[in-house]
């Protein structure tokens, strides 16, 4: 899991543009969205969707899914770990 | 007397190919969204509204040989502008030596493959093949640009600039936009439902439409038949988000108003509104909310006509305002198709009414970038005088220019790296040079923002195109295509200046500036702004130049 939660922080790093953060910026269990967390919004969420299709073949329906699962790092790679295609 | 006549109208679109077509379609709600046909796109699964005819047939009607290359986006709005001046009962040799401007609206005529359709190639090629030749300029603020083209026409007339306005927009459907509205997740995989509780997005459609505008008392010298006319207008900038729209619509709040107080109606005069009314989640209860913010307790019969035509992007201002001069024309109420569950986020749409009388329509049109039109289309003219007084002092003033990459560093005095994180250079440079001379002419926040670009986000529309060539129809990146119309730079500008005021894009080769200027200008003499910031933005090679131009 370790690994995956890595890999992830890695590849959001780039897609995000968040040019200036490495993987131990961010708190794995820290929320991702709002004040008080790393700030991400709406746009970052349609992102990540396209993300998880790309690389783990995970398809998600809706924005609003996305964000009950974008909570912080150690959900997403839960998620990721248990769904993931390919 | 100034009153702006509508005298010649003409439309295609998914619902039919001329008005006669397009009035049988909406008095028997037959909705032209089906599976595609003609666009090579994988995404069977997404319905949209093309135009039922192939681009061979197309060239065909208009005795385009088939060898001779033009846009699907082209090749639409030269129909449908054929067909407004045959309606106006003028020609293009009837024309000759008179002062006519033709403006077009179109975005992704522009983007699809800008190195050879730029906007403002498109429309010098409407004009080419319709056999025009006049001054033009083509305005790209996404999904109301059609709508602002009608808008600039009729303040260029009543400036007295022109004498007669062939204004509209015209959009094709391409694989580029349709996998970018997918990437945006707000496409219905059914026949969209605007203002139902079980909405889930829109579908594309496609087409062109354009309006002959003339002053009133020229068009009765000319014994010109008046369909309507146009009574007041808005144009205004949510100034929130890049594609989503506010909770309180305050954009689309400030255009109705504006629009309203112009052809000096009170809410209650209007007798019909033809909503943007898109069928997504936010622009529908964003949209309702303001609605009832400008009506109140006396919100007249509303409908959308997007379940039947499809949104047609840039086309949608021009398509929907010739649609309501249908509906007047014709006594009726063109029904909300496909609405059937209420709920309390949206107002309940009107159904397909017949034999009402309709003096005033307010027809809207917002587009990425929170640009929110609204134009009112009356019955009778309402006998004003202009208020456009050109006695007044213009100036220039704290004009910046950037050409090298490396003057970007300098955007970190005005901007966290959070806050540039998604912007590619050509946003940075037009960041920098708009905020260096906001700084130096000592202005927090213009009361309008006009930008100029050839090419619009070349880089952006490059990258979405290369993704498409390399990967196929998947994984485009959202924050590229919400980056790739025209007017992003506009946009962004005013979201981050917190400026709801008018907000509009040129792009008409090198004319463009030209354009940009001359509108900052027009708006100081009509009273509606003091200070107005103007950028020249364009990328390969770098180039952005911001000024301030301010009455004193």
């Amino acid at each position: 899991m370790e690994e995956l939660i890595l890999e992830l922080k890695k590849e959001i790093i780039k897609v995000l543009n968040l040019e200036d953060m490495t993987p131990e910026d961010i708190d794995s269990q820290a929320p991702l969205f709002g004040a008080g967390g790393l700030g991400l919004d709406s746009i970052d969420v349609l992102e990540l969707i396209v993300l998880l299709e790309k690389h783990y073949g995970i398809r998600l329906a809706n924005a609003a899914e996305g964000k009950k699962i974008f909570t912080n790092m150690e959900n997403i790679a839960r998620y990721v770990s248990e769904n993931r295609k390919r | 007397m100034t009153d702006i006549a509508i005298t010649g109208s003409g439309i295609i679109c998914a619902i039919g190919n001329d008005k006669e077509q397009v009035r049988n379609s909406l008095l028997s709600e037959k909705t032209g969204i089906e599976e595609l046909r003609y666009l090579p796109s994988c995404h069977r699964e997404l319905p949209v509204g093309e135009v039922k005819l192939s681009d061979t047939e197309l060239k065909q009607a208009l005795a385009i040989s088939p060898e001779e290359e033009y846009s699907r986006t082209a090749l639409l709005g030269a129909y449908a502008l054929r067909q407004t001046l045959a309606d106006a009962g003028l020609s293009p040799e009837s024309l000759k030596g008179k002062r006519v401007t033709l403006i077009s609206g179109t975005t992704v005529g522009g983007t699809e493959a800008s190195e050879h359709y730029s906007c403002g190639n498109n429309t010098k090629n409407i004009a080419r093949i319709v056999g025009l030749d006049c001054q033009m300029t083509s305005i790209s603020t996404a999904c109301s640009s059609a709508m602002n083209a009608i808008i600039l026409g009729a303040r260029m007339l009543l400036a007295g600039e022109t004498d007669i306005v062939l204004a509209g927009g015209t959009e094709a459907l391409s694989v580029f936009h349709l996998n970018g509205f997918n990437s945006l997740m707000i496409l219905d995989h059914q026949v969209c439902r605007p203002f139902d509780a079980t909405r889930q997005g829109l579908n594309l459609g496609e087409g062109a439409a354009y309006l002959v505008l003339e002053r009133t008392d020229d068009a009765q010298i000319r014994e010109a038949g008046i369909q309507a006319y146009i009574t007041g207008w808005g144009n205004r900038c949510d100034a929130y988000h890049q594609t989503a729209t506010s909770e309180n619509g305050e954009g689309a709040f400030l255009a109705m108003a504006e629009a309203l107080n112009m052809a000096d109606l009170q809410p209650g005069d209007i007798d019909y509104i033809n909503a943007h009314g898109t069928g997504t989640i936010d622009n529908d209860r964003s949209e309702s909310t303001a609605l009832n913010r400008v009506f109140v307790e006396s919100l007249p019969p509303v409908s959308s006509t997007k379940s039947l035509t499809g949104h047609t992007t840039s086309a949608s201002g021009s398509i929907e305002a010739v649609i309501c001069l249908i509906a007047m024309k014709g006594h009726f109420i063109p029904g909300n198709y496909g609405w059937k569950n209420q709920t309390p986020e949206c107002i309940s749409p009107s159904p397909i009414t017949a034999d009402t009388t309709l003096h005033h329509i307010l027809c809207n049109s917002f587009g990425f970038g929170g640009n929110d039109s609204s134009l009112v289309i009356s019955d009778l003219a309402p006998h004003r005088k202009s208020a456009v007084n050109s006695q007044q002092t213009i100036v220039t003033c704290g004009e910046t220019v950037i050409t090298q990459e490396d003057e970007l560093k300098a955007l970190s005095t005005y901007l966290s790296p959070m806050e540039s994180r998604r912007m590619c250079q050509l946003m940075k440079a037009a960041f920098l040079t708009s905020l260096r001379t906001l700084e130096t002419a000592g202005i927090n926040k213009p009361d309008a923002v006009i930008v100029a670009t050839q090419y619009g986000m070349l880089g952006n529309g490059k990258k979405i195109l290369d993704t498409l060539n390399e990967q196929g129809e998947e994984g485009i990146s959202p924050t590229l295509f919400m980056q790739s119309t025209h007017n992003t730079l506009a946009g962004a500008l005013a979201i981050h200046l917190g400026c709801h005021g008018y907000n509009i894009t040129y792009s008409q080769g090198e004319d463009s500036l030209l354009w940009a200027v001359r509108d900052a200008e027009r708006l100081i003499h009509e009273g509606k702004a003091r200070t107005v910031l103007v950028g020249l933005h364009d990328e390969m090679p770098l180039y952005s130049k911001s000024m301030i131009i301010r009455k004193i």
